[in-house]
């Protein structure tokens, strides 16, 4: 029997559905056609008028109509001053109806960091949240205790935007059924349980220390341009994106994007440092080894690294 | 004496981006007043305020999943001018071209997702072409759904050999870009673009470009349909086939002002030529007459019936302020969109106002036929867009190829302080950034968005925006019985994005959403 899935955009840009729309092998159509989802709304594809989308939503409520799958795109925004008007569907908060649908729904997925821990616009005005965090804080819209109809919390695929094949992965284990181990901020250990940097073309630079003051040249961009990648859990440079490439390979510096406290407050294209050694580093690493590992690293070097020889 | 009922409704609006919703009056049958209200906030101008000024070029482009590109290029723009550097030629062709490619698989996939699909529904019952629109445009099924799915996406790995991903990089920097990509990549870059031209001149066009482009007329356009089954049966042939039927060629009569900001600079060693120095030119035409030099003063935005604390007439955004409305003005405020009036007019912009700005003969000819743009003829400016990007889009891959050893980034000198404007054109028309830099800070920073411009609400002197003017005429016979199909081809031909346009404030609201 098909799966329903019911899509919700909130406070949000669009860019989780423009990057799903990427999903290769199969298309977006085919992979709804394979895993048998019938797919009840998308604000960006459907062609129901607002009355079928009312009665729609009216069955699912009242639980008429089973609901498989929700998938909530965008930041909860609970501004001003908690009423929800900030984001509104025909006059009400639509905060109410996300509330209704998620204790309908067989299983909940965030789409996005802004659905999982609220990104922009966490703040006293907008006020916004993720489904179950608040940043890295457990809570949220939902509250910590949430549990779908399935018996598992929300599904938090971060990223801005998450990456498609990792919805398409999730769609696919909750579908079969399949077990999709989650870490501490329930997002997929298969896809978020890797570092951004790794699978970067420029781990050679990074290994023996060559890094870049400025833009434009081959090097790392940890040590000095806040390249978040050695830092953060994220598939980018495993899956690439748009089948081509990463941020990083490019020479944009990671900036965390699926970190609960992305957007960072501080300067996204500058390294904070300790005595030239980043104030963050990899998790598990102990400063004073790191410090010596890298001085010897950078005496370790070849030319070619230092000559920026080698390809990126 | 009879009287007409005038009924009133509101119509949720969706495949657009972002949240929308109409409040019609009709009578006999047709929508007589309207009103268009951006129905959320999100609070982006006042996050930036305070941070490190190159913070803008990773924060705007989220402020939109589908004009990212646009708005880390008007973010640069701004930057460039702050930091006071003229970037270098490649890096000049690396921006442009992939604002170009945004602005081509936007151009495909609202037209064939969010504009063509509306055939396949209701409102195309009775008419010949309704069974193969179901075929074609059905959502999800339809086959030319799927076709624009799994082109675009291929069309858009140019933008990730450029600068790593689609949406959301940020490889514009003050100065350049933050990457010399190797000429195999421009090899591929080059590839990638042909596939997709090809698709899109045998299936949406129906013939080669240079074809299209020799089209100078109504007279023209008609033989041009007459000439070949190809024609006729490519998405463009299909769009103006149904669209007639429909009357969209009498719909959506817009405000008759046109705005461009201008958009794609050419590099000073390109073999192109354009207008003004720009492959888009810049300009404001009012009445469909002559096209008029673009001023950026002019430029100026009201909030009478915005959600925002009022200030007599309008502020340039270089001073504007955003103040949320705590209370008060209940029954005349109704939109979280500001509004935006060029020499205090209204004014449309998009892939049509580019044209008529650029006087295009046979645009100029359909508006004077129709005695204004059309939905029709807004929405097919949109549809063959492409046609006249792809071969700049070509010589610019093939000049980065043989300049590929010159320099693609100018190093930057750390600044406190400045002003820097950042005008372009967005896929849905004209963007800007207005940026101020205090003390190594950002200490302004006010956006102006298309759909700014195309959904404002009414200003202080009671003028409708570009969308509430257009809607006037539109038939819609029984609000509560019917699909009110027509209304939302006459808004989706203004291709709305209404996540960009919602301003940030500070504190405050209000408390109903009802005008």
């Amino acid at each position: 029997m098909s799966m329903t899935l019911y899509w919700m955009q909130n406070g949000g840009c669009g860019g989780d559905t423009m990057s799903f729309l990427n999903v290769e092998a199969p298309n977006l159509m085919d992979l709804f056609q394979q895993l048998d989802i019938e797919l009840l709304w998308h604000p960006s594809l459907s062609s129901d008028s607002p009355r079928r989308r009312q009665e729609c939503v009216d069955a699912l409520l009242i639980g008429q109509r089973p609901l498989d799958i929700l998938v909530i795109e965008g930041a909860v925004l609970r501004g001003p001053a908690s009423t929800g008007m900030y984001d509104t569907h025909q006059g009400k908060p639509k905060k109410d109806l996300i509330v209704r649908l998620a204790h309908q729904a067989r299983h909940v997925i965030a789409l996005g960091t802004c659905a999982s821990f609220g990104g922009f616009g966490v703040d006293e005005y907008v006020q916004a949240c993720g489904l179950q965090f608040v940043r890295n804080q457990p809570g949220g819209l939902l509250g910590s205790s949430f549990r779908s109809r399935s018996g598992v919390p929300v599904i938090n695929l971060a990223g801005c935007p998450c990456h498609p094949e990792v919805l398409s992965g999730t769609l696919t284990a909750v579908v079969t059924d399949a077990p999709l181990p989650l870490d501490d901020l329930q997002r997929p250990l298969a896809w978020y349980g890797m570092l951004v940097h790794q699978g970067c073309t420029r781990n050679e630079y990074h290994e023996y220390r060559m890094e870049e003051n400025d833009f434009g040249q081959k090097g790392c961009l940890f040590f000095h341009k806040g390249c978040h990648g050695p830092l953060v859990g994220g598939p980018c440079n495993k899956l690439l994106w748009n089948r081509r490439s990463s941020k990083t390979r490019a020479g944009v510096p990671c900036f965390g994007c699926t970190n609960p406290d992305f957007p960072m407050s501080y300067p996204f294209f500058e390294t904070r440092h300790i005595e030239d050694i980043p104030l963050a580093l990899p998790n598990g690493i102990n400063r004073a080894h790191y410090l010596v590992y890298k001085t010897m690293a950078a005496a370790a070097a070849p030319a070619r690294l230092k000559r920026r020889e080698t390809e990126i | 004496m009879t009287i007409t009922q005038r009924i009133e409704c509101h119509i949720p609006l969706n495949r657009v981006e972002g949240d929308l919703e109409l409040r019609v009056a009709v009578e006999g049958g047709r929508i007589v007043e309207s009103w268009s209200s951006g129905t959320m906030y999100r609070g982006f101008e006042r996050m930036l305020v305070g941070r490190a000024p190159l913070d803008s070029l990773v924060i705007t482009p989220r402020i939109c999943g589908i004009c990212t590109i646009t708005h880390l290029t008007a973010a640069v723009q701004a930057l460039d001018q702050i930091f006071g550097v003229v970037p270098p030629s490649n890096a000049v062709r690396m921006r442009n071209l992939a604002l170009m490619i945004e602005t081509i698989q936007s151009d495909i996939r609202q037209s064939l997702l969010m504009f063509l699909v509306d055939l396949s529904t209701s409102v195309g019952m009775g008419h010949a072409w309704h069974a193969e629109a179901q075929v074609r445009y059905q959502a999800l099924r339809g086959i030319r759904c799927i076709a624009a799915v799994k082109e675009t996406k291929r069309l858009l790995e140019i933008i990730a050999l450029l600068g790593g991903q689609w949406p959301h990089t940020s490889f514009m920097v003050p100065g350049g870009v933050v990457y010399a990509p190797p000429v195999v990549d421009f090899q591929k870059a080059v590839l990638l673009l042909r596939q997709f031209r090809n698709w899109y001149e045998q299936t949406v066009l129906g013939c080669g470009c240079a074809r299209w482009l020799e089209l100078a007329s109504v007279g023209d356009l008609e033989a041009w349909l007459a000439e070949s089954a190809s024609h006729r049966q490519g998405d463009v042939g299909f769009l103006l086939r149904a669209g007639r039927d429909l009357g969209l060629d009498r719909l959506g009569i817009g405000s008759g002002n046109f705005l461009s900001y201008g958009a794609l600079p050419i590099p000073v060693d390109s073999g192109l030529f354009g207008s003004g120095g720009q492959l888009v030119g810049a300009g404001f035409v009012a009445g469909l007459g002559q096209t008029v030099g673009f001023e950026e003063q002019k430029i100026a935005e009201h909030v009478a019936c915005s959600w925002y604390a009022d200030y007599p007439g309008g502020l340039h955004p270089m001073i504007g302020i955003t103040e949320p409305v705590a209370s008060g003005a209940e029954g005349k405020k109704y939109s979280w969109v500001k509004a935006p009036r060029y020499a205090g007019l209204v004014a449309e912009t998009g892939p049509v106002a580019e044209r008529v700005v650029m006087q295009d003969p046979l645009f100029m000819d359909l508006a004077r036929r129709d005695q204004g743009v059309s939905a029709l003829t807004r929405q097919l400016a949109r549809l063959v867009r492409p046609a006249y990007l792809f071969g700049a889009a070509e010589q610019w891959l093939h000049e980065l190829i043989r300049h590929q050893a010159e320099s693609f980034y100018l190093s930057v000198e750390s600044v406190s302080q400045g002003e820097g404007v950042g005008l372009t054109q967005a896929a849905r028309g004209a963007l800007g950034h207005w940026v101020k830099v205090e003390n190594g800070q950002i200490a302004h920073y006010q956006i102006i968005t298309p759909t700014a411009w195309n959904g404002s609400p009414r200003d202080e002197h009671g003028m409708r925006g570009a969308w509430e003017q257009a809607l006037l005429g539109t038939p819609l016979a029984d609000p509560d019985a019917d699909d009110p199909v027509l209304a939302g081809m006459v808004v989706r031909s203004f291709d709305p994005c209404l996540v960009c346009s919602v301003h940030v404030v500070d504190g405050g609201g209000r408390r109903t959403l009802r005008p």
